[in-house]
């Protein structure tokens, strides 16, 4: 019940004026207990990914973020989110390539508090999509901490763990055998067409269509509303 | 704003497929960004029969759909849809209901595509429009945008692009040489002689004082008529020897227009005047030369050396020569009428050489007299419609007149003699022997014209289906070398003979009817009415043939005397026949559009092109045949109502 008590924290913190009006929009929309009960066709899924200078969360920080929405189902184009972040201090080149992001690129970028700001008014009380979700909602709450001194309020759900319930049942222990699970794999096996990865929308859109077919196969077991995909 | 980087992953998947493939990907910016992805398991139904229609079109990027009709509780399959196929366009043009059902056939990913998008960029694209035209056609009854329309489209869109060079060329105009050089007639040759060697040139004009052509004289001229012949006949004036009446032509005709010209006239100077009429003043003269190098490949060079070619050998070093010209003008998306026009002169003057040579060998060998009895070489089946682009097997016959009955026999061996001869020499030049013997070395098909109509009363008074299936190649006869109104009189015979036989027509139509066009393609399989699918698709039989015989058949009820192809047939028809110019039209266009499909395959594979692997089709070709087998579809419709063949019985 922590998500419960960071929900009512950060409502008082608005309610004194401590955070910005945007921000409190965003709280806003948590008001209340969340209904649990909808069926998945109603809810509004934000897939997101982000790309990070590395991969340690303490240290590293993300230069960009997309994501893609799925409503009813559907996935969206026009429901899609992409915003690069400047940093000054990119010095891993390495990193910067695999990413496939140029120093120009970043350079042209935002500057981070804009950045998490557009990305909360985008998402707003949808539920968040990730492939291996910890990792990125980690990094994107360390920089809503560092700015506004609270982090992600949304429900969210991990794909991978989602395929290996739907696959294995949901005691499964994911840890022995992650490589099954890992995006390439996952896409393979799902039959999703890859194409050039590595760029955080590209990487969203792609575990959207993995999301997108995971959610039917999750209808025909049986999982029918959001309480249920979200084992609560 | 929607991300870029999706969008662009987006527009880079609608352009792998038609219509979106060969437009800019800005264009395409705006359709991407409202694109919505679906994902089906099989089983699911997209859209049922009745069902309003949705504010999108889709499009399968992975998996397959089918849409069927639903007939008094029957499924009837109507389609199936793989990647990149868009089904439910419907949507885009009507405004009522769905006709169809389209259900997921396997798991499949669609794209939603919203109409108001789509018609935007059928506002603004033509290839989309063009696209649309056909595959409306096939999806809705109400025919608005036909497929005539679209192939007017893409011929427009060809010079647009201008990505083809020859039908620039085609549609050049010839720049006339304007100075002309004149003399009036009564000058010596000599003189005239003089001017043309100080002005270097090979031809001068016998100009009146008006200035109105009345002759040439060319260099060939000098050389036949006066340095040949013994004599001085220096001194006479111009006019006794020049060539007269010049062929005179208006200004502004095109490269085509020029090459068929000297392919018909076999003439190497036109004369332009001010009203194209000998009887106005001279503006300009054209020449071979001026043609020839107005482009490279020139089928009147050809036929030139076919007209003057000494042997057999040198006929076939022709033929061959033709090949290359024709898979040039394949690959440069000449309009085939264009092509076969060509070809058909080519092949026409090919066997009216081998037709010399024979005549001229018999002579010499002496073993047969030549009698005085008018006679005609027929082409049949396709050579007959002027339509044999590849060299395939020869189909040919002799028609004579009645001999007095005493020389009977004798006649008959001359011209068999004759008709071995012929088919020997043309065998010789690639056209290999008919296997079924449908040729005028065959004693059965070297008759006199009695005999000839006797055959055709045979067929026409006591049909029977397998008798009728084995003489259409004989109704699609064409006199090519000899007396041409024998092969009129044999059919002014056979239309009086359908006349007062009408019920010889069902069979004939009948017969048009034996094959039903497939429903289209799914992935590399033709998708059957009567099977589920095959591998190979028999492109003369299941969409050529039903066509060429349903024109075949109008043509002969509706008493058309010219020797026409089958898409002249229908072009003819299309005027003829009440309530039949749109289909005649879109059938004439899928009949060239079939015969380009054949000669690309065949000159690919080396064969005759009839049979195609569909797996080497591209998107749009397999879409164009898929109007194609519609169109041959309404054909028969058409054909079947008109003759009420429902009621006849095999």
């Amino acid at each position: 019940m922590i998500s419960l008590l960071a929900k009512k924290i950060a409502a008082r913190r608005c309610r004194q004026g401590e955070l910005p009006a945007n921000v409190c929009t965003y709280v806003k929309g948590f008001t209340g207990s969340p209904d649990l009960d909808r069926p998945l066709g109603e809810v509004r899924f934000v897939v997101f990914d982000t790309e990070t200078t590395g991969f340690n969360s303490a240290k590293d920080s993300v230069i960009s973020i997309g994501a893609i929405a799925l409503n009813g189902f559907r996935i969206n184009v026009e429901d899609s989110f992409e915003v690069l972040i400047r940093r000054d201090s990119v010095g891993d080149s390495e990193a910067v390539t695999t990413h496939g992001l140029l120093r120009k690129d970043l350079d042209e970028g935002r500057e981070e508090q804009e950045a998490v700001d557009d990305f909360i008014d985008y998402i707003g009380n949808s539920v968040l999509v990730a492939q291996h979700a910890d990792f990125d909602v980690v990094m994107i709450n360390r920089m809503l901490r560092k700015k506004y001194g609270f982090q992600l309020l949304n429900e969210v759900v991990d794909t991978a763990s989602l395929a290996k319930r739907l696959e294995k049942g949901p005691y499964y222990n994911l840890a022995h055998k992650s490589g099954e699970y890992r995006l390439d794999v996952l896409l393979e096996r799902y039959n999703i067409r890859l194409y050039d990865r590595h760029t955080a929308a590209g990487d969203a859109f792609l575990t959207a269509q993995l999301f997108q077919i995971l959610l039917a196969t999750a209808v025909h077991t049986g999982i029918r509303s959001l309480r249920e995909l979200l084992l609560k | 704003m929607p991300s870029n980087t999706i969008v662009e992953r987006v527009v880079a998947d609608l352009q792998k497929y038609p219509p979106f493939d060969e437009l800019d990907p800005a264009v395409l910016q705006d359709l991407a960004e409202s694109v919505s992805l679906t994902y089906h398991e099989e089983g699911e139904i997209i859209f049922t029969k009745g069902d309003t229609l949705k504010r999108h079109a889709f499009m399968v990027m992975k998996g397959a759909v089918r849409l069927f009709d639903t007939i008094d509780g029957k499924e009837v399959l109507v389609d199936l849809c793989d990647e990149g196929d868009m089904f439910g366009v419907r949507a885009i043009f009507a405004h009522h209901d769905y006709v169809l059902t389209a259900q997921v056939a396997e798991e499949s990913l669609l794209f939603e595509l919203p109409v108001d998008k789509i018609k935007h960029l059928l506002e603004t694209e033509p290839r989309v429009s063009l696209f649309f035209a056909g595959t409306f056609a096939k999806s809705v009854e109400e025919i608005e945008h036909t497929l005539s329309e679209a192939f007017d489209i893409g011929q427009q869109l060809c010079r647009e692009q201008s990505y083809n060079n020859f039908l620039q060329n085609e549609t050049l105009e010839v720049k006339p040489v304007t100075t002309v050089i004149t003399c009036p007639p009564d000058i010596s040759i000599q003189e005239a002689a003089k001017i043309m060697s100080e002005r270097n040139i090979g031809s001068i004009i016998v100009a009146s004082s008006e200035n109105h052509p009345l002759g040439i004289i060319t260099d060939t001229d000098l050389t036949k008529k006066v340095v040949s012949r013994p004599g001085s006949i220096k001194e006479q004036p111009v006019n006794s020897i020049m060539s007269s009446p010049v062929f005179t032509i208006s200004g502004g005709k095109t490269i085509a227009d020029m090459v068929m010209l000297m392919v018909k006239t076999k003439l190497r100077h036109f004369c332009i005047t001010e009203d194209g009429s000998p009887d106005s003043p001279i503006a300009g003269i054209i020449s071979e030369h001026d043609i020839i190098t107005s482009e490279g490949n020139n089928p009147a060079v050809i036929m030139k050396a076919i007209m003057q070619a000494a042997d057999r050998d040198q006929l076939k070093e022709q033929r061959d020569k033709t090949e290359n010209l024709l898979q040039v003008y394949i690959d440069q998306e000449v309009a085939v009428h264009f092509i076969s026009n060509i070809v058909t002169e080519i092949n026409d003057a090919l066997i009216t050489r081998a037709v010399d040579f024979s005549l001229k060998e018999l002579e010499e060998e002496g073993e047969y007299e030549r009698p005085g009895i008018e006679f005609c070489w027929l082409s049949l089946g396709s050579e007959g419609r002027k339509e044999q682009l590849l060299r395939t097997d020869q189909d040919n016959a002799i028609l004579y007149a009645n001999p007095p009955e005493e020389n009977a026999e004798k006649v008959h061996e001359y011209f068999l003699a004759l008709g071995r001869k012929v088919t020997g020499v043309l065998q010789h030049c690639g056209f290999v022997k008919c296997p079924a013997d449908v040729m005028a070395s065959n004693p059965v098909w070297c008759q006199p014209i009695s005999v000839w109509k006797g055959y055709f009363s045979k067929w026409i008074v006591t049909p029977e289906p397998k008798a009728v299936m084995h003489s259409t190649i004989f109704f699609d006869f064409r006199p090519v070398y000899g007396q041409a109104k024998l092969a009129a009189e044999l059919k002014q015979e056979i239309f009086s003979l359908i006349g007062k036989n009408r019920g010889f027509l069902g069979f004939f139509a009948k017969n048009a009817l034996q094959n039903p066009p497939p429903l289209g393609f799914f992935r590399n399989f033709l998708v059957e009415k009567s099977r589920d699918h095959a591998n190979e698709f028999d492109i003369k039989a299941r969409a050529m043939m039903p066509l060429s015989d349903a024109a075949r058949v109008l043509s002969y009820e509706l008493k058309v005397p010219e020797y026409f192809s089958t898409a002249e047939r229908f072009k003819r028809l299309g005027g003829l026949v009440p309530g039949m110019k749109d289909l005649a039209v879109e059938a004439a266009a899928g009949y060239e559009f079939l015969m380009r499909l054949r000669a690309v395959n065949g000159l690919a594979d080396k064969t005759s092109g009839r049979y195609i692997k569909p797996e080497t089709l591209n998107k749009i070709e397999r879409q164009t045949l898929r109007n194609v087998f519609s169109t041959i579809e309404q054909v028969q419709k058409t054909l079947n109502l008109r003759f009420q063949l429902d009621y006849i019985r095999d």
